[in-house]
């Protein structure tokens, strides 16, 4: 590992522009990444208006034959599953489950666990560098599916005494009992959330610290906190985005795999996982192909676009790969 | 320099021991402290106080959790993993070790389809950049890898087994045929990963000086490729190997579950389900020492290969 001096720019620094503005104008640039933004963008926002923009209520039951996995019609865009429910409004309303999900993680887990953590490592050195490096290591090594399973298998059977006592000491009053489950897929995820980005921001930190502008506000005595903050931070973004949009469809597939099992969010919530479980196995899908395209078409473009931004922010980090 | 190696090799053993004993006591403490424990999840609906009590004091349940634990480690000392409550006693050794052969051999094949097809892909992407097959390449191997397992799992058999008749979906054991399509469902979604990493592999070494004078001194482009791009690009693939080895003996949870092989990742869930202590409390030790290992193969290998990453490993780099 030889370290690069990168040699002091000179010249016209007034109307360079910042890096940050260099790395949207990219982004802008492709038009691959541009159309896995959008169809993100749509995703959120049938999420964020899932009240708005869907047609019935997620939950509520048509026993009747006729009404029961209906197909696709004009009054049920995506036809209807085995209770009658409507799977439109269930598919919108999942959308909001990811959305959600995958926000608390990401800012918990990858954020302010996973960026500090990385700094301090990166920036401090020495002991606690190795310890929080090893610790991650460790952890990314367990089998993380089966670790989450475990949490989540372990935290649920309080579960209803946690959501009766939620209802009627807080506020949450009947959420409660979508709350906890939801609570306790996010703890189960957040162990493995840090990871990721506190090694990709660490590693950017040792290259900035060497840096002279570093140094010079070292100098002039900064503090620490204020260093990091003013100085390392706005360096280790872009590449921080980067690790964030590769690791998405990894923490989204992760409430949709325990939700899939029963064991993720409360059955009442829509979640693709719930849908995706209830689509059933081969012989379902013979009989009622509908069930699984319409809950498995979203997601898989979800994940698809995730994975075509991360491709394309990678070649924008990475100029030496650029697709010229 | 090879005692440099050493030293840095049982550094990092010391180091990984605190952390496996706390993972341990962690995961231990988890499964104790839950409100449910293997004898509820056993007895079910027939549950007895007076039988519960009983079991409870045969498997040592009703003694201080330290002293549970101490005794967990001193077994383990010993080769003893403990026993599986859920399948009537047998050790835990008796109960893993033929689903982790299973797992293990669809894992093996899985790994040789994911590098045979993710390295000469990620190479033909990198060789064909700049125009519209690369992305278009790259694009569609994402695609695959964008399709949850539950899905393909499912639109597989459907396709292959119900609407073409090509192959049959019964389990009939790891080295028969049928195992060709859960092979192919579980590995696929990998290759994307594979080739991106040797493309940008192939295009890093690509810049180099060497390669520039391998062209200079007028070699077939052919020669420069196989022998002096392909070659060098294939060094990050030892961390890549490396490390998709412990999870050959993970197995793939919903392709167990939806193809019914008897695997690790399904015995894995049904542990976890029934509160089986010692099984999952094993499994998980088990796989967080491979991870180490393999972690710590993949830097011998690299100060084999690579003299110049001798050097740093040794200063602790």
């Amino acid at each position: 590992m030889s370290t690069v001096v990168a040699p002091l720019e000179t010249g016209d620094l007034g109307t360079r522009p910042a890096p940050r503005y260099r790395f949207l104008r990219e982004l802008v640039r492709k038009k691959i990444a541009m159309v896995a933004i959008v169809l993100i963008t749509i995703f959120y926002l049938a999420g964020i208006l899932a009240p708005w923009v869907s047609t019935s209520d997620p939950n509520y039951q048509r026993l009747t034959i006729e009404e029961r996995l209906d197909t696709p019609s004009s009054e049920h865009w995506f036809g209807t599953d085995a209770a009658g429910r409507d799977l439109y409004s269930r598919v919108v309303y999942s959308a909001r489950t990811t959305l959600i999900f995958t926000l608390v993680v990401i800012l918990t887990g990858s954020l302010v666990l996973g960026l500090s953590l990385g700094l301090l490592a990166g920036y401090r050195g020495g002991y606690i560098d190795t310890a929080i490096m090893r610790v991650g290591e460790v952890l990314s090594g367990v089998p993380t599916l089966l670790l989450m399973l475990a949490i989540s298998a372990a935290f649920r059977t309080r579960l209803n005494d946690v959501a009766f006592w939620l209802k009627d000491n807080t506020f949450l009053g009947d959420d409660a009992r979508a709350v906890v489950p939801f609570l306790i897929i996010v703890g189960a995820a957040l162990p493995f959330a840090w990871i990721g980005s506190a090694r990709i921001v660490r590693s950017q930190v040792l290259a900035i610290r060497e840096q002279e502008y570093i140094l010079a506000a070292e100098t002039i005595g900064a503090s620490t906190t204020r260093l990091l903050i003013r100085h390392v931070f706005p360096g280790v973004l872009p590449i921080f985005l980067v690790g964030i949009s590769a690791s998405m469809a990894g923490i989204a597939g992760g409430e949709i795999a325990l939700s899939y099992l029963g064991l993720g969010v409360d059955p009442s919530t829509p979640s693709f996982g719930t849908l995706l479980g209830n689509a059933g196995g081969v012989r379902t899908f013979q009989e009622y192909p509908h069930m699984l395209l319409v809950s498995g078409i979203p997601i898989i473009l979800f994940f698809f676009s995730w994975n075509l931004l991360g491709d394309a922010l990678v070649d924008i980090v990475e100029p030496r790969t650029y697709r010229r | 320099m090879s005692q440099g190696l050493a030293g840095y090799v049982i550094r990092r053993l010391l180091w990984t021991v605190p952390v496996i004993i706390a993972i341990s006591i962690l995961v231990f403490l988890l499964l104790r402290l839950a409100p449910q424990d293997p004898i509820d999840s056993l007895l079910g609906q027939r549950y007895d106080e007076e039988i519960a009590e009983r079991l409870r004091q045969k498997y040592g349940y009703d003694r201080p959790l330290h002293i549970q634990y101490l005794k967990y480690v001193q077994n383990l000392f010993q080769g003893d993993l403990g026993v599986s409550t859920k399948h009537g006693d047998f050790s835990v050794a008796e109960v893993i070790i033929p689903k982790i052969r299973v797992s293990a051999g669809m894992g093996i094949m899985a790994i040789v389809l994911v590098f045979g097809l993710g390295i000469p892909v990620g190479v033909y992407a990198a060789l064909v950049r700049g125009s519209f097959l690369d992305p278009l390449i790259i694009g569609f191997w994402l695609l695959i890898d964008s399709i949850p397992v539950f899905v393909s799992a499912v639109v597989a058999p459907w396709l292959f087994a119900l609407q073409l008749g090509w192959v049959d979906l019964t389990y009939e054991g790891v080295l028969h045929p049928n195992i060709i399509l859960p092979v192919f469902v579980m590995s696929l979604p990998g290759v994307a990963g594979v080739a991106r990493l040797m493309r940008a592999s192939v295009i890093q070494v690509s810049n180099e000086e060497y390669v520039r004078t391998a062209r200079a001194k007028g070699l077939r482009e052919r020669t420069v490729v196989v022998s002096h791009v392909v070659r060098n690009a294939l060094l990050p693939m030892i961390t890549a190997i490396g490390l998709s080895l412990p999870g050959l003996f993970a197995g793939s949870l919903f392709v167990e579950l939806l193809f019914g092989i008897p695997g690790i990742a399904r015995e894995s869930l049904q542990a976890v389900l029934g509160f089986d202590f010692d099984v999952v409390l094993g499994l998980v030790l088990f796989g967080s020492v491979l991870f180490v290992l393999a972690n710590i193969l993949i830097d011998i290998a690299y100060g084999f290969i690579d003299p110049r990453i001798r050097i740093t490993a040794a200063r602790g780099g």
